[in-house]
C-alpha cells in the first residue's frame, strides 16, 4: 500500500514524487513514456529553450558588426544544435531519474487505469495507494481544419522537434507563445516563416504595447504575421487562409505546425469512475489541488490553470504538502509567463486590462528600455519596454511585463514583489546592481 | 530635609520605566546604597539604591505603576516627615501611557460597587496595564517603531509586564503582515485571519472586519437566595415524583366580576381591589377542603404523609431577589377581601425583603401565576414537601360551539396543576381540578355560598 500513487511524470508528477519522498511518504509514479520529465523534458520547454539559445547566439553573431564583431562564414549546424540538445535532455533526464531513486520513489513505464478508490492497474498489475495525484498533463489542440488531420506535413511541438532537418519554408499556425518561439527560432536560422493568428495581437495574454514590440522585432527578424486571420485549410504543406481584409491568400510552406493550444488529458484512464469533476474539459481543483474526490489530486496542465512547468512544480508541491498534513496554499498570483523570442517577453502578474476587468483602481506606467544604461550599452535598435501596474491606493505592485534580453531572469524579482505585496516606495527601498537592465523594475515605478 | 529617591534614566532613549516592586516597606529604615525598589524598561531590569540614610517616608509610585525618567518616585527622610513638596506632579506634560493606567483604574474601581476586585488601595490591582480606554499600555520604544513600521499598537497582545505592548511585540505583528496588508490595515483598521501569504504572512485579502468587542461573559456569584432556591429546586425535583396535569375554567364569571370591582373602586378608594389573582386563589382554597389528599405534605425518606384540614396557601412572588413564596395562613377561612389584603400585603413585603422568615414555612399548598406574562401552560415545581401546586396561565379566547351550530369565543383560564404521584394520583387530581374549574366558571356562585 503505497502513500502516494501518481499518474505522469511529468513537472507536476515527478517533482510530487520528490516532495513525498523527501516527506518519507514511499510513493508510486507511474509514466506511459520510458523517459521521465514530460512534455516539458522531452518535448517542451528544453529543447525549444534550448534551440532558441543556439539559434539567437547565430542570429546575434551574424548582427554583431555594431559591437565590432565581424563574423564571416558563419553557418547554422542543425545537426549540431540537435545533438546538443539531446545531451542537455539527456542530461536532465538522467537527473529526474537519479531525483526518484534518492526519493525511494517506485518507477513504473506504462498506461495507469484508476480502477477504484486508491487503486490502479499498470501492465496487468493492480496498486493501492492512500491518496491519488492526477498529473497528466496535455497535448496539442487540432483545431477543425480541413486538412490538418491525417497530414504527415503537419506538426506539433513534438514532432518538429523531432526533425533531423529544419524546413526552409515554415507555416505557424497560432502566434502565442508556442508560435512566437518557434517563429523566433526558425527566423533567427535564416528560415522563412509565416504566422497567422486569429487574434489581433500575437504573445496570447500579454500587454498589447509588449506585444507589439516583440511582433516588430521578430518581423525585422524576418517573421511574416497575418493577424485577424483565418486558415480554412490545409493542403499538404500548403495554408489557405482569409486574411483581415477578408482576402484569400495562400502560403506554400515545406511544414505547418499547429501551435493553437493545448488541450488537458482527462479521458481514457479511468477518470470519470472515480467520480472526478473533469468538467470544461479540465480537472477542477481548488488552491490546495483538491479535486471534489477525497484523497484525490490533481496537478499540473491537466488542470487547466496555468500551463506552465513551474506552476505544476508548485501546484505538485501543494498536493503533496496538503495531503501529509501541511496546509499549502497554491496563490496565482505571482506565476510568470516568459516568451522565449528575442527579444524575450516576460510577464508577471495582471495585466492593465486584467486588472480594470476585475474593477481595480489601477495606475500605470511604462518606460522605454533605452532609458536603461545596461540595455543601451547592449543593443543596437532593438526596442525595449517596461510596463508596471498598481494599485491606486496603496501602489502595491500587481503586474510587471517586460520585453528586453534578460527579461525572463528579472521576472522572478517582479514575482517576489508582488507574493510580498511590496508598494512602489518599499520597492524604492530595494537595491538593484548598476548596471543591469533589471534596474528598469525600479525605474519604471517613476512614473506612478 | 527628606532626600527624594529618583526614577534613573537608564539609557538616551528611556521615556519612562516601570516600578516592578519596593524591596522596602514605607516608613522603613533604610542605609545609604540599599536597593529600595527594582524598575524596568523593554530590555532589561535595574535596581535602585537609596541615596541616603534614613526612613523610606513614602512610596510616590506603586508597585506596577509606570513614571517618567528622573522624576521622584520615594522620599528618604525622618520617620513621619512630611515630604508632600516632594511629590512628583501629576500632570507632567508629556503624559506617558503608563502613569495615566496607574491613576484611572483606581477611580473605576471605586465608581463600580459590583467589582470582584478587593479595595482599591490594593497596587496589585491598580497595576493592570489596562489604560481607562480598555487598551494595553504600550512603551515609548514601541510606539515609535509601530509608527515607523505602520503598526497600530493598540490592538495587540502584550508580553511586557502587565500586558504592557513592548517593542518586540510590534515587530512580531508588523513581520506577520505584507506591507500592502499592513498599510490596508492602517486605512481601515481590520485585523488579519488566516494569513495565506508567502511564509505565512498576512496578504491585504486575509483582512476581515474586526469582531465587534466581544463583552466577556460575565461570571454571577450566586447570592445566598438564590442558592438555596436552586438546592430546593434540586430536591423538589429529585424526592417527588412530578406529574402535572393541564385544564381550563371558563374566566367569564371572574372578568365580569373584576369588571365590577373595578368600577367600585373608581367610585370609591376604599374598596377592596380584588384582583383575577386573588379570586383564583379563593376558589382553589375554597375547593381544597373537599380535597383534602392534595392538602398534604410527604416527606419520602421518612414515608410520612401528612393531610391538613387548614390550607395555608403559599403564594409565590417574583422578587428581585428570586422566587419567594410567603405563606397565608388559614385562607380557607378567609372572605374574599380578607384574602384580597393578606395576599397583598405578604406580596408586599416579600419584594420589599421585610418578610419575617418564619412566614416562608408552614405552607400546605401553593399557588404560582404566570397568567400576566402570557404563558399558556407550564408544570411548576413542587414546593417540597407539599404534594401538589397550582400553575395559573394566561386567559385566552378560545372557541366554543354556540348550540346554533356557530362558535362563540370563551374566555379560558389556563390551569396547570402539578401533583407528587408518589402520594396523588392522577384521577383524584384531575378530580380537583375539575371541581376547581367549575368554581371558577361559576365564581359569582361560590362566591355567595361563601357569603351565606
Amino acid at each position: 500500500m503505497y502513500d502516494l500513487i501518481i499518474i505522469g511524470g511529468g513537472p507536476a508528477g515527478y517533482v510530487a514524487a520528490e516532495q513525498a519522498g523527501g516527506l518519507g511518504k514511499k510513493a508510486l509514479l507511474v509514466e506511459r513514456d520510458p523517459h521521465l520529465g514530460g512534455v516539458c523534458l522531452n518535448t517542451g520547454c528544453i529543447p525549444t529553450k534550448t534551440m532558441l539559445h543556439c539559434a539567437t547566439l547565430y542570429a546575434n553573431a551574424s548582427e554583431g558588426d555594431a559591437f565590432g564583431v565581424h563574423a564571416e562564414e558563419l553557418r547554422f549546424d542543425y545537426a549540431a544544435v540537435r545533438k546538443h540538445v539531446d545531451k542537455t535532455v539527456d542530461r536532465l533526464r538522467k537527473g529526474v531519474r537519479a531525483l526518484m531513486r534518492q526519493n525511494k520513489v517506485d518507477v513504473k513505464v506504462g498506461d495507469a487505469r484508476i480502477t477504484g478508490r486508491g487503486k490502479i492497474r499498470v501492465n496487468d498489475e493492480t496498486y493501492e495507494g492512500e491518496h491519488l495525484l492526477v498529473c497528466t498533463g496535455s497535448r496539442p489542440y487540432l483545431p477543425p481544419i480541413d486538412g490538418l488531420k491525417n497530414n504527415d506535413r503537419v506538426l506539433t511541438n513534438a514532432d518538429i522537434l523531432a526533425l533531423d532537418e529544419m524546413p526552409d519554408r515554415l507555416a505557424i499556425i497560432g502566434a502565442g507563445i508556442i508560435g512566437c518561439e518557434f517563429a523566433c527560432l526558425y527566423a533567427c536560422a535564416g528560415k522563412e516563416v509565416v504566422v497567422v493568428e486569429m487574434l489581433d495581437h500575437v504573445g496570447g495574454d500579454t500587454e498589447p504595447e509588449l506585444a507589439k514590440v516583440m511582433q516588430k522585432e521578430l518581423h525585422k527578424r524576418g517573421v511574416t504575421f497575418h493577424l485577424q486571420a483565418t486558415v480554412n485549410e490545409v493542403d499538404g504543406a500548403t495554408i489557405k487562409f482569409q486574411d483581415k481584409k477578408g482576402k484569400e491568400r495562400t502560403f506554400e510552406a515545406d511544414a505547418v505546425l499547429v501551435a493553437t493550444g493545448r488541450s488537458a488529458n482527462t479521458e481514457g484512464f479511468g477518470l470519470e469512475d472515480l467520480g472526478v469533476d473533469a468538467h470544461d474539459g479540465r480537472i477542477q481543483v481548488d488552491d490546495r489541488a483538491r479535486t471534489n474526490v477525497p484523497g484525490a489530486y490533481a496537478a499540473g496542465d491537466v488542470t487547466g490553470r496555468q500551463p506552465f512547468a513551474h506552476f505544476a512544480y508548485r501546484q505538485g508541491t501543494v498536493a503533496v504538502q496538503h495531503m501529509f498534513g501541511q496546509d499549502a496554499i497554491c496563490r496565482e498570483d505571482a506565476v510568470p509567463a516568459v516568451i522565449y523570442t528575442d527579444p524575450e517577453l516576460a510577464s508577471v502578474g495582471l495585466t492593465e486590462a486584467e486588472a480594470r476587468e476585475q474593477g481595480r483602481e489601477v495606475k500605470t506606467a511604462k518606460f522605454p528600455l533605452t532609458n536603461n544604461g545596461r540595455y543601451l550599452a547592449e543593443t543596437r535598435g532593438q526596442r525595449g519596454l517596461a510596463k508596471a501596474v498598481v494599485g491606486a491606493q496603496h501602489g502595491e505592485l500587481l503586474g510587471m511585463h517586460i520585453v528586453a534580453p534578460h527579461a525572463s531572469e528579472m521576472i522572478a524579482t517582479a514575482a517576489v514583489m508582488i507574493e510580498t505585496e511590496l508598494r512602489a516606495p518599499d520597492i524604492r527601498e530595494l537595491i538593484f546592481p548598476h548596471p543591469t537592465i533589471s534596474e528598469a523594475l525600479r525605474d519604471v515605478l517613476h512614473g506612478v | 530635609m527628606a532626600t527624594p529617591v529618583q526614577m534613573p534614566q537608564p539609557g538616551n532613549t528611556v521615556e519612562e520605566c516601570l516600578l516592578v516592586e519596593w524591596a522596602v516597606p514605607e516608613g522603613k529604615p533604610v542605609t545609604k546604597g540599599q536597593v529600595v525598589c527594582t524598575i524596568e524598561t523593554d530590555k532589561a531590569t535595574f535596581e535602585v539604591e537609596s541615596p541616603a540614610d534614613g526612613t523610606l517616608v513614602r512610596q510616590f509610585v506603586s508597585a506596577g505603576e509606570v513614571a517618567p525618567v528622573l522624576t521622584t518616585i520615594g522620599a528618604v527622610g525622618e520617620p513621619g516627615e512630611d515630604v508632600s513638596d516632594l511629590a512628583p506632579t501629576s500632570a507632567a506634560p508629556s503624559q506617558p501611557a503608563g502613569r495615566k493606567a496607574a491613576k484611572e483604574p483606581k477611580k473605576e474601581m471605586r465608581e463600580e460597587p459590583r467589582a470582584e476586585s478587593p479595595a482599591p488601595q490594593d497596587p496589585q490591582s491598580a497595576a493592570s496595564a489596562q489604560r481607562a480606554d480598555g487598551r494595553r499600555a504600550v512603551s515609548p520604544r514601541a510606539r515609535k517603531l509601530a509608527a515607523r513600521l505602520g503598526v497600530d499598537p493598540t490592538g495587540l497582545q502584550g508580553s511586557g509586564p502587565q500586558g504592557r505592548v513592548v517593542s518586540d511585540d510590534v515587530q512580531a505583528a508588523a513581520g506577520r503582515l505584507t506591507p500592502l496588508a499592513r498599510a490596508e490595515q492602517a486605512a481601515t483598521g481590520r485585523t488579519a485571519q488566516a494569513p495565506s501569504g508567502l511564509g505565512g504572512r498576512a496578504r491585504a485579502r486575509d483582512l476581515v472586519e474586526a469582531a465587534p468587542q466581544e463583552a466577556p461573559p460575565e461570571e454571577i456569584p450566586l447570592t445566598q437566595i438564590r442558592a438555596r432556591i436552586a438546592e430546593r429546586m434540586r430536591a423538589s425535583l429529585a424526592q417527588h415524583a412530578q406529574l402535572t396535569l393541564h385544564g381550563s375554567a371558563d374566566a367569564t364569571a371572574l372578568l365580569a366580576l373584576r369588571r365590577r370591582f373595578k368600577e367600585a373602586r373608581s367610585a370609591d378608594e376604599e374598596a377592596p381591589n380584588v384582583t383575577l389573582n386573588a379570586m383564583i386563589c379563593a376558589a382553589a382554597v375554597w375547593t381544597l377542603p373537599a380535597f383534602p389528599e392534595l392538602n398534604a405534605t410527604f416527606d419520602p425518606e421518612a414515608e410520612k404523609l401528612v393531610r391538613y384540614s387548614q390550607v395555608h396557601l403559599g403564594v409565590a412572588v417574583d422578587t428581585d431577589r428570586g422566587l419567594m413564596v410567603p405563606v397565608v395562613r388559614n385562607a380557607h377561612a378567609m372572605r374574599l377581601s380578607e384574602l384580597t389584603g393578606a395576599i397583598a400585603q405578604t406580596a408586599a413585603e416579600a419584594r420589599s425583603g421585610a418578610i419575617d422568615p418564619d412566614r416562608l414555612y408552614g405552607g400546605t399548598f401553593t399557588i404560582t401565576n404566570l397568567g400576566a406574562l402570557g404563558v399558556e401552560r407550564f408544570t411548576p415545581v413542587l414546593n417540597s414537601p407539599q404534594v401538589s401546586i397550582l400553575g395559573v396561565c394566561a386567559i385566552e379566547e378560545r372557541p366554543v360551539p354556540d348550540g346554533a351550530g356557530g362558535v362563540r369565543f370563551q374566555p379560558a383560564l389556563g390551569l396547570s396543576l402539578t401533583i407528587d404521584h408518589q402520594v396523588v394520583d392522577g384521577a383524584p387530581a384531575a378530580r380537583f381540578l375539575q371541581a376547581l374549574a367549575q368554581s371558577i366558571g361559576t365564581f359569582d356562585f361560590a362566591l355567595a355560598q361563601q357569603a351565606v
